[in-house]
C-alpha cells in the first residue's frame, strides 16, 4: 500500500492548523486548539506507557499537575519574565525526571496490578497534599498568576503550543522506532520473551516511565501558562482519566491515536460545557465518555482510529497496533486458566 | 485515656468498614485475578442507597439490606455484562474497571447530586454508653460487632461450605476445579456479587459512621482498601482483616496528631511492604 496519502493528509491538516489564526479571529477557537495541542502531548506521553510499553499507570496526573504547579509557583513568586518561564519549564522537567525515577524504581518491581495500585496511590497522595497545603498551593481555590506579555498573545501562544506539539510528536516518532522503542514494544507483546532475549526489562520500563513523566510535566507547564491559573484539580485523577480516555478512544499503540482522541474529547467537552449552561444534566457528560470508553475497551481495543481502518472498505488493517489482543468471551476462560498458571510459580 | 479509647474504637470501627470493602476485593482478586477498581464505587453505592432508604423508611435494617441487595445486583450485572469478557487480560481488566468506576461514580452524582449529604445515625444506635468514665460511642460498637460477625460468617463460608471449598480450590488451581465438574464461571459471578454486596454493606455502615457521604468517598476508601490488601496480601482473608485493623488504627492515631499525614503514612506503609515483602504479610501468591 502506498504511504503518500497519509503524508498528504498530515500536510493538509498542518497547513490548516498553520492558517487557522488567519481564518478566525475567535479567541475561543484558538484556545480550544491550543488546549488540544497540550492535551495531545499529555495523551501521547500516556500512550508511550500504555500503548507502547503495556504499562497501566493511574498516577499520570502527578506529572502533569506538578508541571503546572511549578511554573505557576515560580511565576507567582518571582514575577512574570521569560527567564522565569524557561526556568520553570526546566524545573518542571527536572522534577518529573526525579519523581518518575523514584516512583518507577519503587513501583516497577512489582506486577502490573500492583503497579496500577501504587501509581494510583502516589497520584492521590500528591493530589491530597495539594488540597491540604493551602498556604502553598491554594488548595481547591488555587491561585492565578501573570505570564510575560509575549505569552499573553493568544495567536503567539497558539503557534508556540503547535510548535512544541510538532517537536514532541517528531521526538516520539523517532523514539518509538528507535531500538529502545522496539524493545518497549517487545515488552508490551511478551515481557518474559523480552527478558529471555537478554533485555533488562526493568531498565527499559524505567526509561519509558521517565520519558512519559517528563513529557507530561511539559504538557502541564504549557497548560499552566495557557490558563494562568492552577488549582489542585490539575493533580486529580480526572486528569489521568482525560489522558486515558483520549488514548483509548483515539487508539493506543499508534502515534497519532491519542491526538485524534484529544481532539475528539476536547471538542466534545467544549460542546457539553456549553450545553450544560442550558441543561444541567449535561454537567454529567463524563458518563457518556465513560460508556464510550468502556465499549471501546471491550470491543475495539485498538481505538477509533483502528476501528475506522478496519471497518472502512479497502483500508488495510494494521496488525500489531493493538496493545493487548482482545479475547472473545468464550476463549477468555482458557486464557484465564493459563494466565494464572504462568504467574504462580 | 479518654482520647486513647476514643481513637482506638474509632480506628477499629473504621478498619471494620474498610475490611468489608477489602475482603471482597481480595477474594475477587484471589479467585479471578481481577483487580476490581470499581469496588470503591460499589461501596459508595451502598452508602447512598442505604442513606436513601433510611431517609424514606427510617428503618436501618431495611436500609442496610437494601444497600447490600443493590450492591450485589450491580455487581452481578457488571460481572456478567462486562468483566466476564476480559478474564485473563490484566491490562484490559484495569482499564475496564477504571471506566466502570467513573461511570458508577457519575451516576451517583446524577441521582443524588454532587454535594455532600448527611447520613444520619439511627435513633436506637445514636449516643454513647458510659462505663465508669469510659465512653463508648454506640454506632462504633455496632460497626465493630457487625464487622466481626461478617468476618466470622465469611470465614465459615470459606472454610465450612461447599461453595467455600470450591472458591478456595479455585484460588489454588482453577483448572482442577473445572475438571472436577464445577462451573467456575458461575462461581466467579457468585463471588463477584458477594464481594460487591460486602462492599455495599461497608458503605452503608461507613455513611452513618462518618456522618456524611460524598461522591469522593468511593475513591478515598478504595485507596485504603488497596493499602489493606497490599499489606495483608491479595487473596488472603486473614490478611484483609489484620491489614484493615492496622490501617484503621494508623489512620485514627496519625490523624489525631498530624491530620494531614494520615493517608501519606498509609501509602508509605504500602510502598514499604511492597518493597520488602511484595506478597504482603499474610499472602503467599506470586507478585
Amino acid at each position: 500500500m502506498k504511504r503518500w496519502p497519509g503524508y498528504v493528509f498530515a500536510g493538509v491538516i498542518l497547513i490548516f492548523l498553520l492558517a487557522l489564526p488567519l481564518l478566525t479571529g475567535s479567541r475561543a477557537t484558538l484556545n480550544l486548539f491550543t488546549h488540544i495541542f497540550i492535551f495531545s502531548i499529555f495523551a501521547m506521553s500516556y500512550n508511550l506507557l500504555l500503548g507502547y510499553t503495556g504499562i497501566v499507570s493511574f498516577g499520570h496526573a502527578l506529572f502533569f499537575g506538578s508541571g503546572a504547579y511549578l511554573i505557576g509557583l515560580l511565576l507567582k513568586n518571582a514575577g512574570p519574565g521569560l527567564p522565569t518561564v524557561l526556568g520553570g519549564i526546566i524545573a518542571a522537567a527536572l522534577f518529573a525526571l526525579v519523581v518518575s525515577l523514584v516512583i518507577g524504581a519503587l513501583s516497577l518491581r512489582v506486577r502490573d496490578v500492583y503497579f496500577a495500585m501504587l501509581t494510583l496511590a502516589f497520584g492521590e497522595l500528591f493530589f491530597i497534599a495539594a488540597l491540604k497545603l493551602r498556604t502553598f498551593t491554594g488548595g481547591e481555590d488555587g491561585f492565578s498568576f501573570s505570564v510575560p506579555p509575549m505569552l499573553q498573545d493568544r495567536v503567539l501562544y497558539y503557534y508556540l503550543a503547535l510548535l512544541i506539539f510538532m517537536l514532541i510528536s517528531w521526538f516520539l516518532r523517532v523514539f518509538v522506532s528507535s531500538p529502545a522503542g522496539a524493545v518497549l514494544q517487545a515488552i508490551r507483546e511478551n515481557e518474559q520473551r523480552a527478558a529471555a532475549l537478554g533485555y533488562d526489562v526493568f531498565r527499559y520500563k524505567l526509561i519509558s516511565t521517565v520519558v512519559a513523566g517528563v513529557l507530561a510535566s511539559l504538557a502541564g507547564a504549557l497548560y499552566g501558562l495557557q490558563q494562568r491559573f492552577v488549582s489542585a484539580s490539575v493533580l486529580a485523577l480526572d486528569k489521568t482519566m482525560d489522558a486515558l480516555m483520549m488514548t483509548i478512544i483515539g487508539g493506543s499503540g499508534t502515534l497519532f491515536g491519542p491526538v485524534v482522541g484529544a481532539a475528539l474529547v476536547s471538542f466534545a467537552q467544549e460542546w457539553f460545557t456549553r450545553l450544560a449552561r442550558a441543561y444541567t444534566i449535561f454537567e454529567r457528560w463524563l458518563i457518556l465518555f465513560g460508556l464510550v470508553y468502556i465499549l471501546i475497551v471491550l470491543f475495539f481495543p485498538g481505538g477509533l482510529l483502528q476501528a475506522w481502518q478496519r471497518l472502512a472498505p479497502g483500508k488495510r488493517t494494521r496488525p500489531g497496533t493493538v496493545p493487548v489482543p482482545s479475547q472473545p468471551a468464550a476463549a477468555g476462560e482458557k486464557q484465564e486458566l493459563t494466565a494464572t498458571r504462568e504467574t504462580s510459580p | 485515656m479518654d482520647t486513647f479509647i476514643n481513637l482506638f474504637t474509632n480506628g477499629i470501627a473504621t478498619g471494620m468498614a474498610v475490611f468489608l470493602l477489602a475482603v471482597g476485593l481480595s477474594i475477587i482478586f484471589g479467585l479471578m485475578s481481577v483487580l476490581n477498581l470499581s469496588h470503591g464505587a460499589l461501596f459508595m453505592w451502598g452508602a447512598y442507597v442505604g442513606a436513601w432508604i433510611f431517609g424514606l423508611t427510617h428503618n436501618f435494617l431495611l436500609a442496610v439490606l437494601g444497600a447490600v441487595f443493590a450492591g450485589a445486583v450491580i455487581g452481578t450485572i457488571l460481572e456478567r455484562v462486562t468483566i466476564s469478557r476480559v478474564y485473563g487480560n490484566h491490562i484490559l481488566q484495569l482499564l475496564l474497571t477504571m471506566g466502570l468506576m467513573i461511570v458508577l461514580g457519575e451516576l451517583i452524582k446524577v441521582v443524588w447530586g454532587p454535594n455532600i449529604l448527611i447520613s444520619p445515625v439511627p435513633q436506637i444506635l445514636s449516643g454513647s454508653w458510659d462505663f465508669g468514665g469510659i465512653i463508648l460511642i454506640k454506632f462504633r460498637m455496632f460497626t465493630i460487632a457487625v464487622g466481626l460477625l461478617v468476618a466470622l460468617a465469611v470465614y465459615l463460608l470459606l472454610k465450612r461450605t461447599m461453595l467455600g471449598i470450591v472458591v478456595r480450590a479455585g484460588v489454588e488451581n482453577p483448572e482442577m476445579v473445572q475438571a472436577l465438574g464445577f462451573d467456575i464461571r458461575k462461581v466467579f459471578t457468585l463471588v463477584f456479587a458477594l464481594g460487591a454486596g460486602l462492599a455495599a454493606l461497608g458503605g452503608a455502615i461507613m455513611g452513618p459512621l462518618g456522618g456524611a457521604i460524598s461522591p469522593s468517598m468511593g475513591l478515598d476508601n478504595q485507596l485504603l482498601a488497596f493499602v489493606v490488601v497490599v499489606i495483608g496480601g491479595l487473596g488472603s482473608f486473614v490478611g484483609s482483616l489484620a491489614g484493615a485493623l492496622l490501617v484503621g488504627l494508623i489512620g485514627a492515631f496519625v490523624a489525631w496528631f498530624i491530620p494531614e499525614a494520615a493517608l501519606a503514612v498509609n501509602v508509605l506503609l504500602m510502598a514499604v511492604v511492597l518493597l520488602l515483602k511484595p506478597t504482603g504479610l499474610f499472602g503467599g501468591g506470586g507478585v
